[in-house]
């Protein structure tokens, strides 16, 4: 590719960009060739091994990384002390659920117990050929450091890597891979080397979600999870507000609730966690970091946040305008601070930075994009006011000129990059629900190429953050739920950048590249000339179960490219809610379905108009006739809230469907915005969602 | 004057970190549901955030409670916990003194050494527990006794109910019916004076209460259950003992207060007037013959005065814990005291007798309104189960 708005996140797993992807028309590398570089070839297979693999950590990734290696033969080691509690065997069920029975029967019987005292490894592994170390025990310098040596010392050539949450490679004298909480199904690691390497390519070529960071101690998440928790504890040290309320007011200003996830986690292991990693950033970066004596208390009694159950709180806590304002400083300022010191340190691509944050430690809006929001000037006054209140944290790490590129492209696209060859343009959406900033960026992605002089467009995943398209940000309806104009401006403006895809490129492409696209996403990629999907890729429009009417023309621009014969199969999608796979929608819903090699060279074909045999479906810009308003077979609603749902979304169809493509824009995104305010969407999922989240 | 020294020369209570919740009458409020020691810990620490004291500057914590709750065996100790803040501390009570007995115990503690001392009294009337206690003596062998009433009909050392009390003093004194219903009045008007001036506000904190779901479950707001009354209808209400009536005695509510007990220094630190200095300079108890309580707080009284030198003149605010207005009328005598200028901000025979908090909000308010006044000394009194009286002195400056 000629020229990307800002570097694209898999260049940094040394894997080129994703135009080159499609240029080639496959993926950079392969799952069997890394397995055959980092295990061994077939037949000399050597096995992983994962130490305190009984632990939370040790237990998730085995799980994780055995259903992924198992099918290539990799046996797996599973390395504890004698009297370590089983933290295997718990997983079993969920593998059952996962994999059914046979699959999780596999992977257990993949899985080899090994016992050791901790100073001598067991005579057997010799014959499992261990050739990946995944350590995660203890997070103690001198017991890690000396584990290393007696791996090292029988297996020279082992390579090694670190689950550490605190200590940088530089200390331990390996690399760092460091997972994030469910281990079990959490894809995110990141990854400390001083070059990319083929174990973290691996874990790319897996499905998994490798991000290289920089080597610093503790790392991206650690920083943000073990800093909000901190933030929570301060405003709690100046408030007495309980936890239990302090996590709430936080999730409905970030999303996170740090300390139910502590207690989530287990207490025992988390407090000190969060303690070892402030304790270490403190004593390097000053008191913006230093552990409160509450947590000092916790780390050694392991204590849970929330009260026990027979003390569910009584007194519930409010905060008037001068106390929110207040709330808002003890917690967004060390945030802002911390984050500071990370762009200062550029500890890691800004993309990263931002969607750690989204995908490990449940912020609804990443901290890069939330300071985006409120401008530099708002973020620097917010760190002065915090110090205001907490002087001791102005002393150190406090980087206010980090915030002075704002305006740059890596800053202003964290979700959506776009690239190009000076012929065909790639757009990479590296979030897996459309919110708010994902419209402006795409929006911004899109201006850029025709700026640049771009006709041909292809749209998809960025191949890497991002392994699915699941929809709408429902959290992004809130304000549509009481005020009809908010959720009308939400699917106008979304279906106008939707439609830009249609009106403004010569051809563009909708590439689904991951397992699912659903729902708004769908809607964004329809908008597209031509979809091409991986063949098992899952494609729904789930709104009906939530329920809220599609607000980015589902319900009449997929029935104004389908054949009529076909319009039942799409009332079936919007009403049933149930998704089809690609291979089964090609030709009414999307135009082409294969592997992925396939798709990626099928999609470089249309775009750069080569010869593809697919013809163009046109969009019918008139009313439809005979849209029809029920599908036989449709099981019966089985409550009030889905009778009312299914007909709404049909009234949507009807109306949007019988008007003129000018008209339809404007008609479904009236249905849409009216149907949020009902009781039916206010008592549904968008609705439950409101209220725990944003009324506390 | 010259004998009014301090009691506790180490201990101040800090002003403005105090805070006491509505007192709803009984069964009409969401107290009613609660586990009442849990909910006077999380309401402290509530109202301990909104006066800007860290809950981590208590050092000890000296509750107060007469009825039993859940968990009660577990005291201080627990309710610190509900509080947030794992402080040692004791469970005391004196019934209807409890209030005003634990701010004392506290200086107490303030004086033996600790910094800061946290004064936490509740009781939950409403659904009190229901005791079964083998009695081998009885010829029903056991008894199931309602803790409350029960306890309110029954004085076991002289056979009496606390109503019969007040008639017995009444008639001892010759109250007439007239002064004890217009006294009745005067507090009412004192009372909902107070409340409409915005008086009540710097003292009483409206609390949230949730449900096991974390739902609301009710809002105290208000001591629910008072209502202003005219002289006209507490002169027609059926007299059931020599001038006690429905108007004439208090009623039982549920409800909590607190306050902060500290060194001279850690008050300063505290309070968001520094300035302002309160002091305990004396204290009393006396009891008198069988079933004459309501008039051993005036023998209290007078022995504390006599204690310290002073004179009724020499008091800028007067305030009492009232169940019966017989109280306040032989108070009037016996000191030859014009009792409209006591009780000026409400008092206990209007805002209900919670039991545990009511002296403590009874000091609370004291303390503001001698803080209005520019300062002076503060004279707190009341009665108590056994014919007991009950008076303390604080001065503010």
């Amino acid at each position: 590719m000629g020229k990307t708005m800002r570097q694209t996140t898999l260049e940094t797993l040394g894997l080129g960009t994703v135009g080159a992807m499609f240029r080639h028309g496959r993926p950079p590398v392969t799952s069997a060739d890394l397995v055959d570089r980092v295990f061994g070839n077939s037949g000399q297979r050597g096995s992983m091994v994962i130490s305190g693999a009984n632990g939370i950590v040790g237990a998730g990734k085995t799980m994780q990384l055995g259903a992924r290696l198992e099918p290539f033969g990799v046996r797996m080691v599973a390395l504890d002390f004698p009297n370590a509690p089983d933290g295997i065997g718990k997983q079993y069920p969920g593998l059952v659920q996962a994999f059914g029975p046979d699959g999780a029967n596999r992977i257990m019987a993949n899985i080899t117990r090994m016992n050791y005292d901790g100073r001598t490894l067991p005579g057997e592994l010799k014959q499992m050929r261990p050739r990946f170390l995944l350590e995660a025990i203890p997070e103690v310098l001198d017991v890690k450091r000396a584990h290393y040596k007696i791996f090292r010392d029988a297996f020279p050539d082992i390579e090694i890597r670190s689950v550490t949450s605190g200590f940088p490679s530089s200390e331990l004298g390996v690399g760092i891979a460091h997972p994030a909480f469910p281990h079990e199904i959490n894809k995110i690691w990141e990854v400390v080397e001083p070059e990319p390497s083929p174990v973290s390519q691996l874990l790319w070529a897996l499905g998994l979600i490798p991000v290289p960071v920089s080597d610093h101690w503790s790392f991206v998440l650690d920083v943000l999870f073990c800093g909000v928790t901190l933030a929570g504890l301060r405003y709690h040290d100046a408030s007495n507000m309980p936890f239990w309320k302090v996590d709430k007011f936080v999730r409905k200003l970030l999303g996170p609730n740090p300390f139910r996830a502590h207690d989530a986690i287990g207490a025992q292991g988390a407090n000190f966690l969060t303690w070892s990693c402030l304790h270490h950033l403190a004593q390097r970066y000053g008191a913006v970091f230093t552990p409160s004596a509450v947590l000092e208390e916790r780390k050694t009694t392991g204590q849970n946040w929330y009260p026990p159950n027979h003390f569910r709180p009584l007194v519930d806590w409010k905060l008037d305008d001068g106390r929110a304002a207040e709330f808002q400083t003890w917690i967004l300022g060390p945030m802002f601070q911390m984050t500071s010191l990370m762009l200062h340190e550029r500890r890691g691509h800004l993309a990263h930075l931002n969607a750690i944050g989204e995908l490990c430690a449940q912020f609804r809006r990443g901290i890069l994009a939330v300071m985006r929001a409120a401008g530099p000037d708002a973020v620097i006054e917010t760190v002065e006011a915090y110090h205001r209140l907490h002087p001791q944290a102005a002393g150190a790490a406090w980087h206010p000129d980090a915030f002075a590129s704002m305006e740059s492209p890596e800053w202003q696209q964290l979700y959506v990059n776009a690239e190009h060859d000076d012929g065909v343009g790639v757009v990479t959406i590296s979030r897996e629900s459309y919110n708010g900033d994902v419209d402006a960026e795409l929006n911004r992605a899109l201006d850029w190429l025709k700026v640049e002089g771009i006709e041909r467009v292809i749209l998809t995943g960025d191949f890497h953050l991002s392994t699915q398209l699941v929809g709408a940000d429902t959290a992004e309806f809130y304000p549509a739920l009481q005020n009809a104009d908010a959720g009308y401006g939400i699917a106008s403006a979304w279906s106008r950048t939707a439609r830009r895809l249609n009106d403004e490129f010569e051809v563009s492409v909708a590439c689904v590249n991951g397992k699912r696209c659903l729902g708004g996403m769908l809607e964004l990629l329809m908008h597209c000339h031509y979809v091409v999907a991986v063949d098992d890729a899952q494609l729904g429009m789930p709104e009906v179960t939530l329920p809220v009417v599609p607000g980015m023309e589902g319900c009449h621009w997929p029935f104004r490219k389908a054949p009529s014969d076909d319009w039942p199969k799409l009332l079936q999608l919007l009403l049933g809610g149930r998704p089809v796979r690609a291979r089964d929608a090609v030709g009414w819903l999307i135009d082409y379905a294969g592997s992925l090699g396939d798709v990626l060279q099928t999609a470089w074909t249309i775009a750069s108009k080569g010869k593809h045999g697919l013809e163009r479906r046109k969009v019918e810009r008139g009313a439809l006739k005979g849209v029809p308003t029920d599908v036989p077979g449709l099981p019966e609603p089985d409550a009030p809230v889905a009778f009312e749902a299914r007909k709404a979304i049909v009234g949507c169809i009807q109306d949007a469907c019988g008007a003129k493509l000018g008209d339809a824009l404007a008609v479904q995104a009236k249905r849409s915005a009216d149907f949020m305010t009902s009781k039916w969407c206010q008592t549904g999922v968008v609705g439950t969602e409101y209220t725990k989240t944003m009324v506390v | 004057m010259s004998k009014a020294n301090e009691i506790f020369p180490r201990a101040r209570i800090p002003y403005g970190t105090w805070g006491s919740s509505y007192f709803p009458a009984w069964q009409t409020s969401a107290l009613a549901e609660v586990n009442i020691g849990q909910f006077a810990g999380e309401a402290m620490n509530h109202i301990l955030g909104l006066r800007r004291v860290p809950k981590s500057e208590l050092d000890y914590l000296v509750i107060g409670s007469t009825i039993p709750w859940h968990w009660k065996f577990w005291n201080a100790p627990l309710v610190a916990s509900c509080l947030g803040e794992r402080v040692p501390g004791y469970h005391m009570e004196q019934a209807c003194a409890t209030g005003l007995q634990a701010a004392l115990l506290a200086g107490n503690e303030v004086q033996s050494g600790y910094d800061v001392v946290g004064v936490l009294t509740f009781d939950r009337t409403s659904d009190s527990p229901v005791g079964v206690f083998p009695e081998r003596r009885a010829h029903e062998r056991t008894r199931a006794l309602a803790d409350v009433w029960d306890n309110f009909g029954f004085d076991p050392a002289t056979g009496n109910a606390m109503i019969t009390t007040a008639g017995l003093a009444a008639r001892k004194y010759k109250i007439e019916r007239q002064e004890v219903d217009e006294l009745a009045y005067v507090r009412h008007k004192q009372y909902f004076d107070a409340k409409r001036s915005g008086f009540l506000d710097r003292v009483l904190v409206p609390l949230e209460v949730l449900n096991v779901q974390g739902r609301p479950l009710g809002r105290i707001d208000d001591d629910l259950g008072v209502r202003e009354l005219t002289l006209s209808g507490l002169r027609a209400m059926n007299e059931l003992d020599t001038c006690v009536t429905g108007g004439t005695q208090t009623h039982a509510a549920d409800g909590m207060a607190c306050l902060l007990v500290a060194t001279k220094e850690k008050a300063r630190e505290l309070s968001p007037r520094p300035e302002i200095d309160i002091q305990f300079v004396a204290k009393i108890e006396v009891r008198t013959n069988p079933s004459l309580m309501p008039e051993a707080p005036a023998f209290a009284v007078q022995k504390l005065l006599e204690k310290t030198g002073l004179t009724m003149a020499d008091i800028a605010v007067v305030k009492n814990h009232n169940p019966f207005a017989v109280n306040d009328a032989i108070f009037g005598k016996l000191l030859d005291y014009d009792w409209s200028c006591m009780n000026k901000t409400g008092s206990s025979l209007v805002w209900g007798h919670p039991q545990g908090p009511t002296l403590t909000r009874i000091m609370i308010e004291a303390l503001e309104e001698a803080v209005d006044l520019g300062g002076g000394y503060v004279l707190l009194f009341g009665c108590a189960a056994g014919d007991v009286g009950i008076a303390a002195l604080l001065k503010v400056s």
